[in-house]
């Protein structure tokens, strides 16, 4: 190949050194990245390999619709709820099924909730390790720590024997000499470039964020009845609500409101003490590591997420909205309609699975997941020991999704993105002053860290969301309306005998669709694409890159033997394999 | 005093005196039937022992598993991994990548032969040699079985590696396989649950960490101490099962009482877990608490087992298509008396046609 | 081995009346056929309940009720089997028959093919018989001996879910669950039983009502006093 432009406009060269990572770790699931470097250690060449399949799709088939949401929730245990939130909305839109106020209330909380939670774990435990060398956190004086927290943020613990007596605990870690997870890493690398007075600061809130996030997802386990994997309902949610008469302890009560409430208010001040104020900080320090841009500053998409009013969907309920960008260009704003046979489909040229006809792609509710590996002529290795894999033949379990041929990015900074270019107010304000408060343009964004600082943003909206949302609710309750689930077409015998519906909206990692059909009151197709099959993809027929393989293109590497550049543009993508492949 | 911290120091850090550190030792050697004279044993082991090594694979799965054990509230999920065990990997959550990481593994094996835990999260698939889960270009079972050989015991997480779990649900198009069924030379600790609940994982590895040895098994493997009763022997709503007052469909009357949720669906009464003793995100709530009847996601092969929203499900042979008991057997009554009266037509029939029974002619064959 | 004399030779006298039914098994047959029709009707409330009750829980115990006479049954079920078993040994000749259907004799298969011709109207040859015919001597030995055993093991296993590890249930039953180690399937099998067990109901009562007006011998009153009566005096396979 040596060098080519593909036809979204990006050059790949793979003459160079190939330099393979595998397993990226810190994500979920099993991904691998190799690139190409030039003679000055850029990535010339870049490919994503999703490692994994368990053929969910392939599972559901001929089970009963209202069942699907339990096994597509399994397709993840790191962004739980998303996937059985898209079943229960995909069966609910086929059989024509509205849901009450509240459903509609608790459900956009437990998505809030979902969001900030994954949000925190994934900027403290998956990526913070990218930026923050924990070694040399050891050689921080806590007074300067005490002062350097205490300037950013009023979060209380400050003190500097709090900072001292973190640091003794990490001390007696290392000098245990089990480091554990800490084994074998990067630390001292010239890439990181926090003062050690930082580097300590992160790494106890890396220790505060682990005790702070199992609070949050107490909201899933009040209506969901546990966390991972709350328990769902098609027409409404399960959880009944009683406030006031006999019997109310067997139900949500105001005891169980009142946590929620006060969860909503310790995850609110998490985010604006905690978790804003550490980004701003680390950022402050990368500002000019600007790499990692790839599609994010041509094609980004949103379904749209968190519909105000039950059962409205359209731009004037969802609280983020529903966009495409093609181009670059903020001032055109596309709809995206998830039914329409030439908008979404899936590729498989690339991928791992066999269709009547590979160059073409296929709509979802015509989708087909039939399994076919096999490695092409350039592979090094074999095919269960491959070195190299062979981006000219099929190099992925995961398929191509495109939108309107295009190769999009989704996630959080182009559910960001298609927010501001649609004005919503909320955003563009928080976004506007952080960008202010940084000194950096909005171009900044389309970046690794641009990624990485909508995230922590949109992780904050969420938790003030959560506050909006429950006081919706509790005005609706007051309203004397309790109803949970609407239970009229629960019975089967209800149902027409040929149905198709789509559940879809945002995940925290992106756009997320279910698409089911339904005949006879079995499934008789289901699909799921998921966002991070749209981010991870591999190549379609016509040779479009993904948003992984994108973003790492032109990234000089420090030390080809150390991947930190690759784990810190791949990671700002929150990669979910299992999602991804399912 | 080692360099590493200790099970003691912790608790001390966690502002626990020496005196009720003394308290909870002897307990504990009372609440497991031992001597007084191990609560000194005990006392010596948690201010003195160093980390066990702790290799945690995944293989196919959707990492909820991992999610729920950092939901650990009691031991929390960070001191465990501080100071209980050295989790010396963990892809989900280790610093290193590629063959820094992979080398870990060998480091491992070199310095602990026989001795580290092998936590597996998911399963492997074993359908086209394994290609259905590669990790650094090979199957994932390779891996597996490579770093079983070496281990001193295997802990099975989650219903995905006791069972198979929802990969491995009819057709199983993977062939994904639980972990007892590929490594047959080790001693296994099944934790089942989709996911298991947070403190019974940590609860698992501290009693390891503390008694040097596997908490005793059940008759399938699992841990007796989490997985002795049914939900339904302890559930809350039991007494409203025992009365027959059921939620007779989501929301309804009954359900805004806390009634019981058998009849849509609830496998409380044929599960082994303790959701509803020690309940789920630090005991503050379990499935069926929030109104919803418990799938059996602790059991093996639950997805196949037929419909979340009845009592009576499929018999598990018929495919895909639901077949429950109750409609096969009414079909088969049914079948029975319609035969019955055809039979009892065909007999009148016969015998108005027919001479009276003969008793003149040769049985040919008797 | 005591000779099984249900398909006695021809040169046998079928003539007249003949004890057959011995008082312990027309006892047992009674007690039995109660408990089965008690366990069918408990079983299947237990598998799809009532109505639910109102009011509040402690002043109903309408499932806790019903599962306590499903048990009871069951006692009188199990215990009513042994006593079968073991009158099988000291009893009379066709106490046996039930137990242990004579498969490895030529005859008996041969008379069982008549039969299956005599049921669908092929042959008129109606033949005669002491205790059962071999049809329904499997059928009964089938559902009986085999399912009522199957119907005692995953039941007492099941029960054994509720008395816990270490009980008696669990020591002779627990098992089952090492079989099969789903308890929602044991479950789901037991239901499976009750229904073959209904069917079998159905399928007995019509044999021995229409034995009255179709075969050569007596149906119904043969378990009320035990006598078996022919309605001919000829022999066994007539010439
Ligand atoms: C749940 C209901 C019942 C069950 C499970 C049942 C079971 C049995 C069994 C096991 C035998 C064989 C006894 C032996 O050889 O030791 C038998 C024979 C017999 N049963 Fe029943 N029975 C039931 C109900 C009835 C009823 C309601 C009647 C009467 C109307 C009846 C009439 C007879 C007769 C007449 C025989 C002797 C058949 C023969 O050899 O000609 N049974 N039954
Ligand atoms: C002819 C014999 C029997 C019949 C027809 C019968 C029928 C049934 C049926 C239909 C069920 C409901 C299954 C479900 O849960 O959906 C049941 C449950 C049960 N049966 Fe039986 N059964 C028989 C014998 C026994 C015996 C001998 C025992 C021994 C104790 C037993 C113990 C149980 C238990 C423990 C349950 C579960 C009850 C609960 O969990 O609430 N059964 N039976
Ligand atoms: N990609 C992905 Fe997910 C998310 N967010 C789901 O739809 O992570 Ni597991
Ligand atoms: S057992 Fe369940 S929770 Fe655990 S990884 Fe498997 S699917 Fe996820
Ligand atoms: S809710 Fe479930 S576990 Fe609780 S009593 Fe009812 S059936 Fe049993
Ligand atoms: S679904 Fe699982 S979490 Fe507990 S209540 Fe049932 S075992
Ligand atoms: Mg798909």
């Amino acid at each position: 190949m040596a060098s080519v432009t593909t036809p979204n406009g990006f050059q790949l060269d793979d003459s160079g050194t190939r330099v393979v990572v595998d397993p990226i770790c810190r994500i979920e699931g099993h991904l691998r990245i190799e690139v190409n470097l030039d003679e000055n250690n850029v990535i010339r060449n870049a490919v994503s390999t999703g490692n994994m399949w368990r053929g969910l799709e392939v599972i559901l088939k001929g089970r009963d619709p209202r069942d699907a949401w339990a096994f597509t929730e399994r397709i993840c245990g790191v962004c739980t709820g998303v996937h059985a939130l898209q079943s229960v909305r995909a069966v609910e839109d086929a059989l024509n099924i509205e849901i009450p106020a509240n459903a509609n209330h608790i459900r956009n909380l437990m998505m809030l909730a979902q969001y900030s939670h994954d949000h925190i774990v994934h900027f403290y435990h998956l990526h913070a390790l990218d930026w923050v060398d924990v070694v040399s956190a050891l050689s921080a004086d806590p007074k300067a720590t005490s002062e350097l927290q205490q300037s950013i943020s009023k979060w209380p613990k400050s003190s500097p024997g709090y900072f001292s007596d973190v640091q003794n605990r990490l001390k007696k870690f290392v000098e245990s000499g089990q480091l554990g997870p800490f084994a074998n890493a990067y630390w001292g690398s010239p890439a990181y470039k926090l003062p050690p007075e930082a580097n300590l600061m992160a790494t106890t809130h890396y220790l505060e964020a682990l005790e702070f996030q199992k609070e949050i997802v107490k909201i899933h386990t009040i209506f969901g009845g546990r966390n991972p994997h709350p328990n769902w309902v098609v027409g409404g949610m399960p959880c009944s609500i009683n406030v006031a008469d006999a019997g109310a302890v067997g139900a949500v009560n105001m005891v169980w409101l009142n946590m929620v409430s006060d969860i909503i208010d310790q995850t609110i001040a998490f985010t604006d003490q905690v978790y804003l104020p550490d980004l701003k900080a680390i950022a402050s320090f990368y500002k000019d590591w600007g790499f990692g841009g790839g599609l994010s500053s041509k094609n980004v998409m949103s379904y749209g997420e968190f519909p105000a009013y039950a059962n409205n969907h359209t731009n004037e309920s969802l609280m983020l909205p529903n966009g495409a960008i093609l181009n670059g260009d903020l001032g055109t704003v596309y709809d995206v309609d998830v039914r329409d046979p030439d908008q979404v489909q899936e590729f498989v040229a690339h991928s791992w699975y066999k269709y009547p006809d590979e160059t073409a792609g296929l709509h979802p509710w015509d989708g087909v997941t039939e399994p076919n590996f096999e490695i092409g002529p350039n592979t090094v290795g074999t095919r269960t020991a491959i070195e190299n894999i062979d981006e000219g033949a099929k190099y992925s379990w995961l398929k191509s999704p495109r939108w309107r041929g295009n190769a999009m990015e989704v996630g959080p900074l182009a559910r960001y993105l298609v927010a501001y270019a649609r004005g919503k107010e909320d955003i563009k304000e928080q976004v506007d002053s952080t960008l202010a408060e940084l000194g950096l343009p909005i171009t900044a964004l389309f970046s690794t860290l641009g990624r990485t600082a909508a995230r922590g943003l949109e992780s904050q909206w969420c938790a003030w969301k959560m506050r909006e949302v429950f006081d919706d609710m509790m005005a609706n309750l007051k309203r004397g309306d309790m109803a949970t689930a609407n239970m009229e077409k629960f019975d089967p015998a209800t149902w027409e005998t040929d149905v198709k519906g789509v559940g879809y909206g945002e995940a925290p990692r992106g756009a997320l669709g279910h698409w089911v059909h339904i005949k006879d009151t079995k499934i008789e197709s289901y699909q799921c694409i998921v966002p991070s099959t749209w981010n991870a993809s591999p190549r379609d027929p016509a040779g479009n890159i993904g948003a992984y393989e994108a973003a790492l293109l032109g990234t000089p590497m420090a030390n080809p033997e150390q991947p930190l550049e690759i784990l810190r543009t791949i990671h700002s993508f929150d990669p979910c394999l299992a999602c991804a492949s399912h | 005093m080692p360099a590493h911290e200790t099970f003691y120091e912790v608790m001390r850090q966690h502002g626990i005196t020496r005196r009720s550190f003394v308290k909870f030792c002897s307990l504990t050697a009372a609440g497991l039937g031992l001597g007084p004279g191990y609560a000194s044993k005990i006392a010596h082991a948690l201010e003195t022992k160093p980390r066990t090594p702790v290799i945690w694979l995944h293989g196919l799965e959707c990492t909820c598993c991992t999610e729920s054990f950092i939901r650990s509230g009691n031991p929390l999920a960070g001191d465990v991994i501080l100071s209980m065990i050295s989790l010396d990997y963990d892809d989900t959550i280790m610093a290193a990548a590629g063959h820094q990481a992979e080398e870990i593994l060998e480091q491992t094996v070199e310095k602990y032969d026989g001795q580290y835990i092998l936590a597996c999260e998911g399963n492997p698939p074993l359908k086209d040699d394994g290609v259905y889960c590669l990790q650094a270009g090979k199957p994932y079972v390779e891996k597996l079985r490579y770093m079983a050989d070496h281990c001193a015991a295997i802990i099975a997480w989650g219903s995905c590696a006791s069972w198979g779990c929802v990969q491995a649900a009819r057709p199983n198009p993977t062939q994904a396989t639980p972990i007892h069924k590929v490594i047959l030379d080790k001693p296994i600790v099944k934790v089942p649950g989709c996911p298991p609940i947070a403190e019974v994982m940590t609860g698992v590895i501290t009693y390891y960490a503390t008694f040097g040895q596997l908490p005793p098994l059940d008759r399938q493997g699992r841990p007796k101490m989490f997985y002795g009763q049914r939900l339904h022997d302890k559930c809350y709503r039991r007494p409203h099962f025992d009365a027959g007052q059921f939620v007779e469909k989501f929301d309804d009357e009954g359900a805004r009482k806390g009634y019981c949720l058998y009849k849509v669906g609830c496998k409380g009464p044929t599960t082994y877990n303790a959701c509803s003793t020690i309940e789920w995100n630090g005991g503050l709530s379990w499935p069926v608490k929030s109104g919803h009847g418990c799938l059996g996601c602790a059991e093996d092969n639950f997805w196949d087992k037929g419909s979340f929203y009845s009592p009576v499900t499929n018999l598990g042979v018929t495919g895909n298509v639901e077949h429950t008991a109750n409609t096969v057997g009414g079909v088969l009554a049914g079948a029975a008396a319609i035969g019955v009266a055809a039979h009892a037509v065909g007999s009148v029939i016969s015998r108005a046609t027919g001479k009276k029974p003969q008793k003149s002619e040769e049985v040919s064959n008797g | 081995m005591a000779t099984i004399k249900v398909a006695t030779p021809q040169s046998e006298d079928f003539t007249g009346n003949l004890y057959v039914f011995e008082v312990p098994v027309r006892i047992w047959h009674w007690v039995h056929a109660l408990a089965i029709t008690v366990l069918a009707v408990t079983g299947y409330l237990i598998a799809s309940p009532l109505p639910s009750m109102s009011g509040e829980a402690s002043d109903s115990f309408l499932m806790g009720n019903i599962r306590l006479v499903h048990f009871i049954a069951a006692m009188v079920f199990a215990v009513g089997l042994l006593v079968r078993f073991y009158w099988a040994i000291v009893g009379n000749e066709y106490s046996r028959g039930l137990l242990i259907p004579p498969v490895w004799r030529g005859q008996f298969w041969s008379r069982m093919w008549h039969e299956v011709l005599v049921y669908s109207f092929l042959t008129r040859k109606i033949a005669k018989y002491r205790g059962h015919n071999p049809l329904a001597q499997i059928f009964m030995w089938l559902i009986n001996v085999v399912l009522a055993l199957f119907m005692v093991c995953t039941g007492f296993a099941l029960y054994s879910q509720g008395t816990g590890a270490g009980s008696w249930a669990d020591v002779l039953f627990g098992w089952v669950f090492v079989i099969e180690p789903s308890s929602q399937a044991v479950r789901m099998w037991h239901l499976t039983g009750m229904w073959l067990m209904v069917v079998f109901i159905i399928v007995h009562l019509y044999m021995v009502i229409r034995a009255d007006f179709m075969s050569r011998q007596n149906g119904i009153s043969v378990m009320i006093d035990g006598v078996r009566r022919f309605k001919d005096d000829g022999p066994r396979d007539p010439q």
